[in-house]
């Protein structure tokens, strides 16, 4: 059993979700959240992130195990729970018809906070001079920096980000990570959130869950994680026929890891220097067995991401 | 928080989305003078020689109560859909409020909008020459009757809602709540010209007992066709008794069946 510290804003324990109808979303996950941090939810469609969000909201009703907000039980004090936080949806919860300044003034007044806080936070996400129009005619950027602006009005101790990039371009993404790493740092909110863009996870989150099939199979820093799976990945260009490759590469020669197919790409995690891959990877004559093209990058969460979810997937008998 | 400021914060913020757009506020009051300007004299000239006990302006007038208020209290089941599928209601569902508050702010503003339209209604048709004669507690019976009848019709709007999956199926639902009942209880003409397999039906529906008691309420006993529902040894006072609490029982039902379709729809 999980050794649970009070002191934690967020504790989630030997976590189930069972739907009416037998669907096992979320199968015993536990992981703790620190103060002040960003930790981030990882993983594919139907991992179970929604759920556990909805759990921590308390949005949804948790079959087994418990779940800790501020120190304070979901089940059992829900408004508590609620106030402690913020959450910004993964699609848009806005009242269109009405302007950004009154979608503000509708959460001070359920969250019975002053009305003075709104001005600030709307300067800090740079929508003064939008506030008084209709929230329908924002751009998908705008609605997501308003509901970040909302999500915080009430002073949380924990924002809940689902997804809050989804849909946007990348710049207004990457704008809005600079933000949240910015407004993270000024109000010392915990932040937790779920991602699909692993890239910017990594820039992002001080810890992150990649979560599949409602389990936890990797819980770490970015940096860990990448360094345990290898520092480099080799990746090979593949025709339409990949076994020669694939064979040449299993079992793996020392200093690769278990070769995963992607497409017409295979990638090879590495822990090898890059001179000395590069060195291997000449040795290893690819071309001869079909190879069109090789290369040699870092590897990023993303590689992790998947050489652990297809490892997941490939152990329950599950195809990618 | 305590629950009463959660719901001034969700009255508010419903009566606003009730009126604030220019073809909502417009709906919400023309439809009620276009039926008692327009509609209600056409129906006097087609029907009102039907009998000459009683003035068919004014009991026309307040047979378009049943038709405005249930059909009102049915379309703002469209705004709650559209909350729970495109607005802001998981937003509220995250507050820190009892969420039994969303679902009673909701109808509160429902009872508003439905006061007004009730005012305009009978103001306008005394401006036509309507007559009405009532006592304190004729008329607050009578106003109980409307009020829990837009109640009631909202709960099952918001039972509806939150059961049906498709929107578009909701849309067919409010022609059919909000004008068949109208048809056939007795707002027009009196129910004892059903036939007798109708009148088995027409006494069931509330929309029956809340005309017969707006007419108690507001008219002469012969119009209030209480004795066309119950036994005419009944006393009238005990009839509208038992219409009230047919009523009464009605928005009792939609507003818990209401209430435990929105808890399971919203907590999974």
């Amino acid at each position: 059993m999980m050794q649970v510290t009070q002191s934690r804003p967020l504790i989630v324990d030997r976590l189930t979700k069972t739907y009416p109808g037998g669907v096992r979303a979320v199968r015993g996950i536990s992981f703790e959240v620190a103060e002040g941090e960003i930790f981030g939810l990882l993983g594919p469609n139907g991992a179970g992130k929604t759920t556990t969000l909805g759990v921590l909201t308390t949005l949804v009703r948790p079959s087994g195990g418990r779940a800790l907000v501020a120190g304070l039980d979901v089940m059992d004090e829900p408004l508590a729970v609620r106030r402690a936080m913020g959450v910004v949806f993964q699609d848009s919860v806005l009242d269109n018809d009405f302007s950004g300044l009154a979608n503000m003034r509708l959460h001070a007044r359920l969250w019975r906070v002053p009305e003075g806080r709104i001005a600030p936070l709307l300067d800090t996400v740079g929508l003064t001079g939008r506030a008084h129009d209709g929230v329908r005619t924002y751009s998908g950027g705008m609605k997501r920096r308003l509901e970040i602006a909302r999500a915080l009005l009430g002073r949380p101790r924990i924002l809940v980000l689902d997804e809050p990039t989804l849909g946007l371009d990348p710049i207004v993404r990457s704008e809005l990570w600079q933000m949240i790493r910015a407004l993270q740092a000024g109000q010392g909110v915990t932040v937790l959130v779920s991602t699909h863009y692993l890239e910017e996870a990594q820039g992002v989150c001080d810890r992150v869950a990649i979560i599949d099939q409602g389990k936890i199979i990797a819980l770490d820093t970015p940096s860990r994680l990448i360094a345990d799976l290898g520092q480099h990945v080799l990746e090979v260009g593949v025709g339409a026929d990949p076994a020669p490759v694939l064979a040449m590469l299993r079992p793996a020669p020392p200093g690769l890891g278990e070769p995963m197919r992607t497409g017409s790409t295979v990638s090879v995690p590495s822990s090898l220097p890059a001179p000395e891959l590069t060195g291997l990877a000449g040795r290893l004559d690819l071309t001869t067995a079909g190879a069109t093209t090789i290369s040699i990058r870092p590897a990023t969460l993303n590689d992790v991401f998947l050489h652990l979810t297809s490892a997941a997937r490939a152990r329950t008998g599950v195809l990618a | 928080m305590t629950a009463a400021s959660g719901f001034a914060a969700l009255y508010r913020r419903r009566l606003s989305v009730s009126l604030s757009q220019p073809a909502a506020l417009a709906g919400q009051i023309l439809t009620p003078v276009l039926w008692v300007l327009v509609v209600g004299p056409a129906l006097n000239r087609a029907f009102g020689g039907f009998t000459h006990q009683v003035d068919y302006t004014s009991y026309v007038s307040l047979g378009q109560i049943v038709f405005i208020l249930p059909f009102s209290a049915m379309f703002a089941g469209l705004t709650t859909l559209f909350d729970r599928d495109f607005g802001i209601m998981r937003e509220l569902l995250v507050a820190p409020i009892h969420r039994a508050v969303i679902p009673l702010a909701n109808t509160a503003v429902v009872l508003t909008v439905a006061a007004g339209q009730f005012a305009i209604i009978v103001g306008l048709a005394l401006a036509r020459g309507a007559h009405f004669a009532t006592t304190p507690a004729r008329l607050l019976t009578a106003l109980a009757a409307a009020a829990l009848l837009s109640a009631g019709v909202y709960g099952l709007a918001e039972f509806l809602v939150y059961t049906i999956k498709k929107p578009q199926a909701f849309g067919t639902i409010i022609a059919v709540i909000g004008a068949t009942p109208y048809v056939l209880c007795g707002a027009i003409y009196p129910i004892a010209v059903l036939p007798a397999a109708v009148k088995w039906l027409t006494w069931a529906l509330p929309w029956t007992h809340t005309v017969a008691l707006l007419r108690y309420g507001l008219m002469s006993d012969t119009a209030a066709g209480l004795h066309q529902i119950w036994p005419g040894d009944l006393s009238l006072t005990g009839a509208a008794l038992l219409s009230l609490a047919v009523v009464a029982a009605f928005a009792a039902l939609t507003q818990t069946a209401a209430h435990r379709a929105f808890t399971r729809t919203t907590l999974k």
